[in-house]
């Protein structure tokens, strides 16, 4: 074991049930590197997880407390335990299931709200702990087990989304980016606000298989580096091409959603108590 | 048993029998259903609500808007009623007591935090004013639709659920703080199955006077700091809640859990896991029976209702008395688990209720000995007429069956 995971991770439940070459355990030893060197403790931050390869892998990995919520509804657990527990730091690990699909109306209020959360959406473009369908950010055409003729839809970038509805951090990255990735995660950490990460990630099992044709971990990983680049590694143009790096960044630019409701209940209350009335009487 | 005018024997079993004598001082207001809730809840210590505007449970919501900030609360508008009962279970996570309301069509889309809160043993307080349905159905005439959905208000089976329903405003107070009490106690979600009657009238409510002189009825939250988290094959109640964000290293899922929280997938941690759910509840049942019943000594015929129904129902059985009926009354307070204990009598059962599909009278034909003798009486959309019921009562007890009346369905089968 890693010294990181020795530090912030529950040994009793790693190494997790992963699939051979699956992204998540290495971006998830990137996130320990962000909170190490950002100086938290484990008490510091509650780590809530989704439904899928994301949240089955990474649940109760956290030495500190953990809540993997129903399918989609991370942010909303979320902002009740943030309004109850105001001071924790919040890293929301969900996939692209979780945050472009079934959760996505909790994702654009979460950010509409500023709610003092860090989203890392782990993105492996497709429902793969279901066998491998195309999911809403599976590239358009691609072939996969619900789309054998090619994905008919379009897809979406969640960054514009959470961006339009008001998020105060956006950045995109992916598994091949390791340094930009740590870097992204712990100015995401320290907006107080509403932060959303957005790391695609290869999965070989079936993404790999039915899209790449490979189940070769670094053959995948090279095929969302060079999207990232715009170039295949012999130099030609790639059919589409992922911008990454920080997206949006207002850190700290407006208020975060708690402290919004506790400075309003502050205001009542004074009121009450220069009426006279701060018994709280109905 | 207290004696009312007809000289009838009235007994009511619900702890705010003893609460109602034991507070006299505060004020006497005339106030709505959907009032006295909230005021019941700030009473009973709710400092969370989050839901979604429906009528009839919108006015809950507004007051609630109101109110809690005034207390040191919080109030938040989710973006649906997924969101909104996720976030009152992500708040009692952290340690504060939370309620959602809503009706219906929004109560079916708490579905899915209703069996995380519930095998997480998050205590919550879900409110459903019942309309006429199904889906938006006609949003300002009573239902009672829901009165199984409650009961398995989530997929999956391996639950027992506790289900309260109020038919009076004052009661609407006193039951709340109740059923923040059972919340607490059990662990669980405890859901308030009002309907749009009993949310939206007006009636007198008395509320005590300062709600701080309430603690001697009102259950304070507790928080568990240590393991086991889960306490798995034990039905033990009045266990501490846990709480998410004091390093306790708890981990709450929507997986079959160990009894630190963490997914398992194997038979036996499932078996204890359910275990624990089911029984904690079938175990306690006597914690939880609440009802009110007149003149069952000498009944012959009892009428069974709850809710909205159960206040022209019980002023027809007063009035089939009159005409020489032996007619009983028994209102159901405590809906789930369901009161077989009551129904244990030979006697014949006239069984009311806001639907035509007939739900509560299918448990009365489960409980009762002679299935043959209980008799469905359904209305949907309105009230049964004092009438209607007496003149049912008599049919039942002289020839057996209900006379056929208009807008009254009585077949079950």
């Amino acid at each position: 074991m890693n010294k990181l995971a020795q530090k912030y991770l529950r040994p009793s439940q790693i190494p997790t049930k992963a699939c051979h070459g699956c992204g998540i355990g290495m971006i998830e030893n990137w996130l320990l590197q962000a909170i190490d060197e950002l100086g938290f403790k484990q008490e510091d931050v509650i780590f809530g997880t989704g439904i899928g390869c994301v949240g089955r892998q990474t649940f109760a990995t956290w030495g500190g407390d953990n809540f993997g919520a129903t399918h989609g509804r991370a942010l909303a657990v979320a902002t009740g335990l943030k309004i109850a527990q105001p001071d924790k730091k919040y890293l929301i690990v969900v996939g692209d299931g979780d945050a472009a699909a079934i959760g996505t109306s909790h994702l654009i209020h979460a950010a509409r709200r500023n709610l003092g959360v860090t989203v890392i959406c782990e993105d492996n473009m497709g429902y793969e702990s279901t066998g491998g369908q195309f999911s809403p950010t599976t590239p358009a055409g691609y072939v996969t087990n619900s789309s054998p003729y090619g994905m008919a839809e379009p897809s979406f970038d969640p960054c514009d989304v959470v961006k339009a509805a008001g998020a105060t951090f956006v950045a995109e990255t992916t598994a091949t980016q390791w340094h930009q990735t740590v870097k992204i995660v712990k100015k995401a950490l320290q907006n107080d606000g509403f932060s959303f990460v957005h790391v695609r990630f290869p999965c070989n099992e079936n993404f790999g298989a039915y899209a790449l044709g490979t189940r070769d971990t670094l053959k995948n990983l090279e095929w969302i580096w060079e999207h990232t680049q715009g170039r295949t590694v012999d130099g030609k143009e790639t059919d589409f091409t992922w911008e990454t790096g920080i997206k949006h960044d207002a850190s700290n630019s407006r208020p975060e959603f708690s402290k919004i409701l506790r400075d309003m209940n502050e205001r009542v209350r004074t009121k009450m108590t220069e009426k006279g009335s701060g018994d709280g009487g109905h | 048993m207290a004696i009312i005018q007809t000289g009838v024997s009235e007994k009511l079993v619900a702890p705010w029998a003893e609460w109602a004598e034991r507070y006299r001082e505060g004020r006497r207001l005339l106030e709505a259903g959907t009032y006295a809730l909230t005021e019941g809840a700030i009473a009973a210590g709710c400092r969370v609500f989050a839901g979604y505007p429906i009528t009839p449970a919108t006015d809950i919501a507004e007051y609630m808007s109101k109110r809690l900030p005034q207390v040191g609360g919080y109030y938040m508008q989710a973006e649906d009623e997924l969101a909104g009962m996720h976030m009152c279970a992500g708040a009692s996570l952290g340690g504060l007591k939370a309620m959602t309301a809503t009706s219906g069509p929004g109560y079916t889309l708490m579905h899915d935090a209703y069996g995380w809160a519930i095998t997480n043993e998050i205590p919550l307080v879900v409110v459903d004013a019942m309309r006429v349905g199904p889906i938006s159905g006609i949003t300002g005439a009573p239902g009672q639709g829901e009165f199984y959905v409650a009961r398995y208000c989530s997929h999956g089976g391996n639950i027992e659920t506790i289900v309260l329903s109020p038919n009076s405003v004052q009661e609407s107070f006193w039951l709340t703080i109740d059923a923040f009490n059972l919340a607490e106690r059990f662990r669980t979600v405890v859901t308030i199955l009002t309907d749009q009657v009993i949310s939206d009238m007006f009636e007198d409510l008395f509320l005590p006077r300062d709600y701080a002189e309430l603690g001697g009825i009102v259950v304070p939250r507790r928080h568990n700091l240590t393991m086991p988290f889960y306490p798995l094959n034990s039905d033990a109640i009045d266990v501490p809640p846990n709480i998410v964000g004091k390093g306790t290293g708890i981990c709450v899922s929507a997986y079959t859990h160990t009894e630190e929280g963490y997914d398992i997938e194997a038979m036996e941690a499932q078996w204890a896991q359910t275990y624990r759910l089911v029984n904690k509840i079938r175990h306690h049942r006597e914690e939880i029976l609440r009802y009110e019943a007149v003149g069952l000594e000498d009944a012959e015929v009892i009428a069974v209702a709850y809710g909205a129904a159960s206040r022209t129902v019980k002023t027809g059985v007063l009035e089939a008395r009159r005409r020489g009926v032996k007619a009983g009354f028994l209102r159901l307070i405590s809906l789930w688990p369901f009161a077989d204990e009551l129904f244990e009598r030979d006697a014949r059962y006239l069984v009311c209720e806001l639907n035509y599909d007939g739900q509560l009278v299918r448990e009365v034909m489960r409980a009762a000995p002679d299935k043959r003798k209980v008799h469905f009486m359904g209305k949907s959309g309105e009230l049964h007429t004092v009438a209607e019921v007496a003149t049912a009562l008599e049919g039942v007890a002289r020839r057996g069956s209900i006379p056929e009346l208009p807008y009254i369905w009585t077949e079950v089968r």
